[in-house]
């Protein structure tokens, strides 16, 4: 149970800065996410909470002390590399008893608490394992038993169900989850998946080029993305580049009254807010392909200027190639600069449901 | 149909029949060199040694063997080459590991550094070492004149006992030896090291209990591979080391050049050979047990 504080974190390696100025607060128990693409200092962030990076400036606390300068075997840390680091000269048991063995407990109890900690990850029995005998999945577990069996204060997961397939990921990811509100124990979980972070985080941390663009909840982070980064890395989402005149966006295709000074602007409308509507008009978008996901179909149109879009439909609307179909959002959000500058509904549109209901078949 | 399915039976077996050969002709030459530069030499040898002239003809005798395990100074030898090897194996693991691993290690611009001089020894002809050693640290070398000219007394020289071939046979084989041992702690994952930091181990119990377990056998393989080079070396032992006892390869020279005794010579050869082959034959061991870990 602890408290992690990140305050004004850097790190620069020779000319290139990997962490600028990142400031977190992680509250006992919860589990945050650090998501972004490769290169955005993720994976740097949790090495240096970890000790295996020293910070060029920031402090990191730890339930109030100042853990930046030691080494890692003195940080009260956990960590699960993405390669799961087992050692391959020791058995299941060994690898989990290594730590233990390290602060000289009684035999006993070394042997109570990796028992313990193999039943946790849904392991017992396999103590006398050796390692290259576990599958992928059941590495990883042994690897999350090592670092829980010390009951460290702050649990840090680095990408652990990358080298996973998609079924065990999302099992794992679950378990993992269970485990984590099950101890209670205050995590930080790097990974470049979005669907791995909005599944498992209390809070997602949304990085790019070492500093934060947005932390914020799940449904926060989806629905309400505060700069236009944060908007095309979350979830697929459709940008349209035009300008503001006389308070109304204005795009061939699109028009939106919204509430901004004159300028540039990217409009940002996911494909489940983007509706469409059959038009014999020469200003329609020109549909590219639909394909079928049994619970909807994804258009794809293209604009005049070439823009490309994705339209999320009902399954009993069929689209084809070739077809004339007008932009009907139904929500939108505007960004100038990379921030957010107006986000809403559209008038006259109620939801997104209502809106595929108007599309009429086009064959 | 059927037509097609025989040719193109036929049409398969053709090529992987020729591609046999090719690969018999390829390995032919080298097999046939190995065959009759090296395995007839040493067959030839031991059958020479065992099956000796006498008045009435060819007799198998090991008179040549008793000899060799009566005489004191042939065993004095054999001890001293025995000594010599061992001492450098120790030596340069000793100075080899710490090298491998901050070359391992090291994020540093002067590992690099490291790297080039610890190769360097490699690009240096035996003979030319020798004279610079004897140059160094020989009576009246570089250290005696600087030691010398801060008033300290000379250093006992190594040059001429045992200590002599001992310091250049390090330095010879140091190239290769931090090589294979860098090579061995390749396969020891920076994520490995980091996760029995993480679970609070300091570096010396990483490199206790995580390290040298996983690299025993690059630490095998490098013995038996730098042994097998000091037992059988010539150059520095006859140029560093003392004249009595001396190591095998002087010995081996000395016996048949001087004494004009090939017999005897072929004898010192022979066992010479056999003390080579039980670490050759470690050696393969060694990689074999490595290539099945690895196959795991």
């Amino acid at each position: 149970m602890a408290r992690l504080t990140i305050e004004s974190l850097r790190k620069s390696f020779a000319s290139t800065v990997a962490v600028d100025d990142f400031s977190l607060d992680v509250a006992d128990g919860e589990l945050v996410c650090l998501l972004g693409p490769s290169g955005s200092g993720k994976s740097t962030i949790l090495r240096m909470i970890g000790g295996f990076e020293q910070p060029t400036s920031g402090a990191i606390r730890i339930d109030g002390q100042d853990v930046s300068r030691l080494p890692p075997d003195r940080r009260p840390t956990g960590m699960v590399f993405q390669s799961h680091a087992l050692w391959s000269h020791m058995n299941v048991f060994n690898n989990i008893a290594f730590g233990l063995k390290l602060r000289r407990l009684p035999r006993s109890e070394i042997r109570r608490k990796v028992e313990e900690a193999l039943e946790l990850v849904g392991l017992g029995g396999y103590g006398h394992r050796q390692t290259f005998q576990l599958s992928g999945g059941q590495q990883q577990r042994v690897a999350l038993a090592r670092s829980l069996v010390l009951e460290p204060k702050i649990l840090l997961l680095d990408e652990p169900f990358a080298s996973l397939d998609q079924h065990l990921r999302e099992r794992l990811r679950e378990e993992v989850r269970d485990i984590q509100q099950r101890l209670g124990i205050t995590t930080l979980f790097v990974t470049h998946g979005q669907d791995e972070a909005l599944a498992m985080a209390d809070r997602i941390v949304v990085l790019r080029n070492g500093q934060c663009e947005q932390a914020d909840a799940p449904d926060i982070i989806y629905r309400n993305p505060q700069t236009q980064f944060v908007a095309g890395f979350i979830g697929q989402m459709n940008f349209i580049a035009a300008n503001v005149e006389g308070g109304t966006f204005r795009h061939p295709h699109v028009s939106i009254a919204v509430g901004v000074q004159d300028g540039p602007a990217v409009l940002a409308v996911r494909p489940e807010a983007l509706g469409l509507a059959a038009t014999d008009g020469e200003a329609g978008a020109t549909v590219l392909r639909s394909t079928d996901f049994g619970s909807h179909i994804m258009v794809d149109v293209e604009l005049a200027d070439g823009t490309r879009l994705k339209a999320m439909t009902s399954p009993s609307i069929r689209w084809e190639r070739g077809a004339r179909a007008r932009l009907v959002p139904a929500a939108y959000a505007l960004y100038r600069d990379n921030r957010l500058v107006d986000s809403g509904r559209v008038e006259g549109r109620a939801t997104t449901a209502a809106s595929l209901d108007v599309v009429r078949v086009t064959v | 149909m059927a037509d097609t399915a025989t040719a193109s039976a036929t049409g398969g077996s053709e090529p992987a029949i020729g591609r046999g050969l090719k690969g018999l002709l390829l390995v032919a030459l080298p097999v046939f060199l190995v065959g009759w530069l090296i395995i007839y030499p040493i067959i030839a040898a031991i059958v020479s040694t065992l099956f000796v002239e006498a008045t009435d003809g060819v007799q198998f005798s090991t008179a040549s063997y008793r000899f060799f395990f009566s005489d004191p100074y042939s065993r004095a030898n054999l001890a001293l080459t025995l000594w010599t090897t061992g001492v450098c194996a120790v030596l340069l693991l000793l100075v080899g590991l710490p090298i491998a691993l901050y070359l391992r290690f090291s994020t540093s611009r002067f590992a690099d550094l490291v790297q080039s001089l610890a190769i360097f020894p490699m690009f240096v002809p035996s003979i030319i070492l020798s004279y610079a050693l004897i140059r160094t640290i020989g009576p009246n070398g570089t250290v005696d004149i600087l030691l010398n000219a801060v008033g300290l007394p000379k250093i006992p020289s190594p040059y001429l006992t045992p200590w002599g071939p001992v310091i250049g046979l390090v330095w010879d084989n140091l190239p290769l030896t931090v090589l294979m041992l860098t090579a061995g702690l390749a396969g020891i994952s920076n994520s490995a090291v980091e996760a029995a930091r993480d679970v609070g181990a300091g570096p010396i119990r990483v490199f206790w209990h995580i390290i040298l377990p996983r690299m025993g056998n690059s630490i095998l393989v490098t013995i038996s591979f730098t042994v097998l080079g000091i037992f059988s070396s010539f150059t520095l032992p006859y140029v560093l080391g003392p004249a009595s006892p001396e190591m095998m390869g002087p010995f081996m020279l000395r016996t048949f050049n001087d004494l004009y005794d090939p017999l005897n010579a072929k004898t010192q050869a022979v066992i010479s050979f056999v003390f080579c082959l039980f670490f050759g034959i470690f050696y393969v061991w060694s990689i074999a047990r490595n290539q099945r870990s690895q196959s795991r």
